[in-house]
């Protein structure tokens, strides 16, 4: 049988130009390039502001019956906390107040504290709080505060009865904290970043469907079938067309998160993204496959489809297949695996974290990424020429 | 000159074809007559290689379909009853693309190109997207794609179906000219009109097998019907799927 193998190329620039024409298409790869990276920023943008929000402002806490606790609001002072004194309220009040955000808490010291504070008997504080407030490090400043009135309080004690209130720290614990900016940051940006592999899946979904089911809801498959063209060839060449957007749109919005996150002042949140340009164009390299994958994939699903309505519904639900293990592995909070670098847009995902790392994981997770989306490349690929070529396909078409 | 030989052809419980013989001669237009469902689209389907026979041989100019059917595709003009075009390219684009995948070097394309908006008079659409084209200019646009290669052999579905007069006229004059060239032309229609107006030839065929095959005096000769319409309702036993 005569088979031109330059073909796929004819088919390839003409799905191509046409792509290039679709401004659904287009307009859905521009959106997706700048999208995710925004939804990166602004979530970044906000732990930052929190952060810096966090050191300068005051903290404000209501105290009822602070008049017996002259020392304490002292130290409340010192530890840059706003007091606001108020007489006794009621339960229902105080919640009232708590949530309305404007004070972290209200410490209410009861009427008996001086008497039971003389006699040293435990003179009762009240800490009332909101504890699904986002003010939870606030109040653990203010917590801190009342831990250390009560250690010197029980150190003076302990001091006057000739006792030294070392006795009260058996122990001394230090904390030596070895994870490092990058290692520190990149658990929370690579579960962010995980998300970009997945829309490898969604760059090239338009023209996957156009020109599978679009071109049977337009009746021009026959005869391009009926065409000296080998199914495999326009196959071959549709299938590159298609993964060639989506190559182009995830180097663009990881080029595009890359220099975010360089531009941002992630120090302010102890953070840093220390990958380099030519590390970056490395992940992208070993994506090329998993866009192939996706491209296949879609275009063995989406031939099916009699129109494209049909083929978008298809797609809605089919995309949940690769998403899955993206989203529900680092759910689980796993320690970094072999297997991972099986699994497609996990293993790029898992991968780019190691590397963002700084880990050196060596040749192993590099093979594995590429070849397993290959392999299910060729295979959705595969299938899509044998569909093609087969008499029940032709006869629906 | 395409041969076919008791061809038949099963879809799981339907039995498609069951012995379809004629033959079609170069420089004729061949009409395939025969109601709905009698298996003229499936017919097609085989002589281009979409769709594998169970029995029976076909021969176009010697080539089997089912050997080599890029080789036989080469030499045939295929155009079915649905002129499906990519919105988005314009006239030439689509020439260009049909030209390349049937193997023409570019500057043949280009030469064929001009050819082709000639005969068919479709200047004022050739450089423009086809997105919004009018029926007639569907068909102009899918006939010039159907001619471009200069086939040999033109296998039309229904080609005059949802044409307008003038569409109409221009196909007929087309198609003559072509036959003039020696080319062997099959049409599957349901237009009685057409197939005396245009055809040299006419296959009878129903529920998969061929009832007869000649000249459209002839068909009416063996009936003993002179009008062919009626002819052809005593051959296939049915008045179903005729158009006036």
């Amino acid at each position: 049988m005569s088979i031109s193998y330059t073909k796929f190329l004819v088919v390839m620039r003409k799905e191509l130009r046409e792509a290039l024409r679709d401004r659904r298409a287009m307009s859905v790869l521009l959106m997706m390039v700048v999208l995710y990276p925004v939804i990166l920023w602004f979530a970044l943008h906000k732990m930052i502001d929190l952060s810096s929000k966090g050191e300068h402002e005051n903290i404000k806490v209501m105290m009822i019956g602070g008049v017996q606790t002259p020392t304490l609001l002292d130290r409340l002072k010192q530890k840059n906390v706003e007091v606001t004194a108020h007489t006794d309220m009621s339960d229902g009040e105080i919640t009232e107040l708590l949530h309305k955000h404007e004070y972290v808490a209200v410490i209410k010291i009861s009427d008996k504290f001086t008497d039971n504070y003389t006699a040293m008997r435990p003179a009762r504080i009240e800490l009332w709080m909101d504890s699904a407030s986002e003010s939870q490090s606030k109040l653990r400043r203010v917590e801190g505060v009342l831990n250390a009135y009560n250690n010197t309080i029980a150190g003076a004690r302990l001091l006057a009865h000739g006792v030294s209130p070392a006795i009260l720290s058996p122990i001394q614990l230090q904390y030596y904290d070895t994870a490092t900016n990058a290692s520190r940051s990149v658990q929370f940006i690579g579960a962010l970043l995980g998300m970009f592999f997945v829309t490898a899946f969604i760059f090239c979904m338009n023209t996957a469907m156009d020109s599978t089911a679009g071109e049977r809801e337009r009746r021009s498959l026959e005869v391009l079938l009926a065409q000296p063209v080998h199914a495999f060839s326009l196959t071959i060449g549709k299938w590159l067309a298609t993964a060639a957007l989506s190559v182009v749109g995830l180097a663009l919005e990881l080029l595009v998160a890359h220099f975010m996150l360089k531009w941002m002042p992630l120090e302010e949140i102890g953070m840093s993204w220390r990958v380099s340009l030519p590390m970056l164009f490395g992940m992208i390299a070993c994506a090329i496959p998993l866009c192939l994958f996706a491209a296949a994939f879609e275009i063995a699903l989406a031939m099916n489809a009699r129109t494209f309505k049909e083929a978008q519904t298809m797609m809605s639900f089919a995309l949940f297949l690769p998403m899955m293990p993206a989203i529900v592995v680092p759910m689980l909070d796993l320690n970094t695996a072999t297997w991972m670098y099986v699994l497609p847009v996990l293993s790029n995902q898992t991968l780019l974290i190691e590397v963002a790392k700084g880990q050196n994981v060596g040749p192993l997770p590099y093979v594995l990424t590429i070849g397993s989306s290959l392999l299910a490349a060729a295979l959705a690929a595969g299938f899509a020429a044998w569909r093609l070529r087969s008499e029940k396909y032709v006869l629906g078409v | 000159m395409i041969q076919v030989d008791s061809v038949s052809k099963r879809f799981g419980n339907v039995q498609a074809l069951s012995g379809v013989s004629f033959s079609a001669q170069d420089g004729k237009t061949t009409a395939l007559l025969g109601p709905n469902g009698a298996g003229k689209t499936t017919l097609l389907r085989l002589l281009i290689g979409l769709l594998q026979r169970d029995h029976g041989s076909i021969s176009i100019d010697g080539k089997d379909p089912a050997q080599d059917a890029i080789a036989v595709r080469k030499n045939i003009g295929f155009l079915t009853d649905q002129f499906g075009l990519y919105e988005r390219l314009t006239t030439r684009e689509h020439l260009v693309y049909f030209g390349e995948l049937n193997d023409m070097k570019r500057q043949d394309i280009d030469h064929r190109v001009r050819e082709v908006t000639a005969l068919l008079a479709m200047d004022d659409i050739i450089d423009r997207r086809a997105k919004g084209f009018s029926q007639g200019q569907r068909v102009k646009v899918a006939l010039a794609r159907t001619l471009l290669h200069s086939p040999r052999h033109l296998l039309l579905d229904e080609p005059t179906r949802g044409l307008d007069v003038m569409s109409t006229r221009a196909l007929r004059r087309t198609l003559a000219a072509l036959r003039e060239e020696g080319c062997c032309i099959i049409m599957a229609t349901h237009v009685m009109q057409e197939v005396s107006h245009l055809c040299d030839d006419v296959i009878v065929i129903a529920k998969g097998k061929t009832v007869a095959q000649g000249t459209p005096s002839e068909l009416c000769e063996r009936t003993g019907i002179a009008n062919l319409e009626d002819a052809f309702v005593s051959l296939v036993g049915t008045d179903e799927g005729i158009v006036a």
